[in-house]
């Protein structure tokens, strides 16, 4: 199983139990890993999922981390 | 759309001594009822509910309110405020039950999230996928649709069309009278304070049976005790508020001595003195010097309305435990007293049927708190 299979499979996972806190870091990993790969627009669209379901529950981290890196690539403010 | 009768609406206008009582359509008609909305409650501040519900930062509580989605919420810094409940990309609502809100509010539809301060955070793909800007969503004019509002003894009051004058003028002359109480910070009763009565009455009967004395020896026969009927006054602010005040309140709720204690700083009046007053349009409120309550009038249409009952105390040891026996026996006792008032205020509605009843006939000494409540009805309706 590749990383991004794992990450699919622990993303799926996590909205069927609606474990809203484990969707952060699962949707932060999977743009980084994207974006390791240079697909920018793959990449931004799991930024935006990490920092939305970031701000919902509260994680902070993750809200900054995204949003920075959206910012970076002009895809929020 | 019903045509009301103007003859009547300015036969409630003229004298007491010669007026009559609100037509019956006032009480029966669905849609003098949805007029109402516009004339009586959205021009003016109306009661929406309690801060009391929303106690912590990012407290988020749904209400409806003569059919609108409202939402209430407690920002980061404590401040309490009112937005309509709606996204405003598609309308869908926001939130749909009592929640608490970690930094955001996040529509469950397409996900744009707001910031508790109701200001437009992020609006996921607006753009196209992995894309959350596009020149023409200007997020600072897309915020929450912010209802202005105003807390007063804790009771959410709003203005829904946002055009009525600034709160402290609106209540200026309750904030006189009351000015003692005004500034006081009060401290809900907990749960056993807290309770509805559902009756089958349009709301302004409430208002009417509220702001008069004129029934209780009557209708809660239990008061005559230690407070009979010539120990009232009437409360008279035209187009404001109106009511009763009585010179001997004595509460004596346990045979020990135990009591609630009293706000701190009041003058003599407030010894053996209270007051309830109906602010209109849905607010009914009582102070006493150990506690002081609000009552929020919720129509749920013509011929139905919610009661919503709040009690406040004045310390937050009033509020504890080794209080909450006292605090029960008071619950019970104005529960008691507006139960009470369930028969006359549904045996009026029941009345309104009646096709020749003119309104009514007011006795000139008694009952002008009551045809002061009309006369505000029937002014703003005849648009003067």
């Amino acid at each position: 199983m590749t990383e991004e299979e794992r990450l699919q499979r622990d993303m799926l996972q996590a909205h069927e139990q609606n474990d809203l806190a484990a969707l952060p870091p699962l949707y932060l990993a999977a743009a980084r890993l994207r974006e390791s790969q240079d697909e920018i627009d793959a990449a931004c669209f799991f930024y935006t999922h990490a920092y939305v379901y970031a701000l919902d529950c509260g994680d902070r981290e993750v809200a900054d981390s995204a949003r920075s890196r959206l910012k970076s690539h002009g895809r929020d403010k | 759309m019903t045509v009301l009768d103007q003859e009547m609406i300015a036969n409630v206008l003229r004298p007491i001594e010669v007026a009559n009582g609100l037509p019956n359509a006032f009480y029966t008609d669905p849609d003098v009822y949805q007029a109402e909305k516009r004339v009586l409650f959205a021009s003016t501040w109306a009661c929406a509910g309690f801060a009391k519900d929303v106690p912590n930062k990012g407290d988020a509580n749904p209400i409806s309110f003569l059919g609108q989605p409202l939402l209430v919420v407690r920002g980061e810094g404590g401040e309490v405020k009112v937005f309509q409940n709606v996204c405003r990309h598609r309308g869908m609502i926001l939130v749909e039950e009592k929640t608490t809100l970690r930094s955001a509010i996040r529509c469950p539809y397409h996900s744009w999230c707001y910031n508790l301060d109701g200001s437009l955070r992020t609006t996921p793909h607006v753009g196209g996928p992995g894309q959350n800007l596009h020149d023409c969503i200007k997020r600072e004019e897309l915020g929450l649709i912010e209802v202005r509002s105003h807390i007063f003894m804790d009771t959410i009051f709003v203005n829904l069309d946002g055009k009525a004058p600034a709160f402290e003028i609106h209540a200026a002359k309750l904030l006189e009278q009351w000015t003692e109480f005004a500034d006081k910070p009060l401290y809900h009763g907990g749960p056993e304070s807290s309770f509805t009565l559902e009756v089958d009455c349009n709301w302004k009967l409430a208002v009417e049976n509220y702001c008069e004395s004129y029934h209780l020896p009557w209708i809660h026969p239990g008061l005559n005790s230690y407070s009979r009927l010539e120990d009232h006054y009437h409360i008279m602010q035209p187009g404001n508020y109106s009511g009763q005040g009585t010179v001997v309140y004595n509460p004596k709720l346990d045979d020990s001595g135990r009591a609630f204690a009293d706000f701190e700083g009041l003058s003599d009046k407030w010894d053996t003195g209270a007051e309830y007053i109906s602010f209109y349009p849905n607010v009914l409120l009582g102070v006493h010097r150990d506690h002081v309550f609000a009552i929020m009038l919720d129509p749920q249409d013509n011929g139905k309305t919610i009661e919503r009952i709040e009690i406040y105390y004045t310390s937050p040891e009033m509020c504890g435990d080794d209080m909450v026996d006292l605090r029960e026996k008071n619950a019970a006792m104005w529960k008691s007293v507006f139960e009470e008032d369930i028969f006359v205020v549904e045996g009026m509605q029941r009345g309104r049927s009646a096709s020749l009843y003119d309104g009514g006939k007011f006795s000139p000494v008694m009952d002008p708190p009551t045809h002061q409540f009309h006369e505000w009805v029937a002014t703003r309706f005849a648009g003067k």
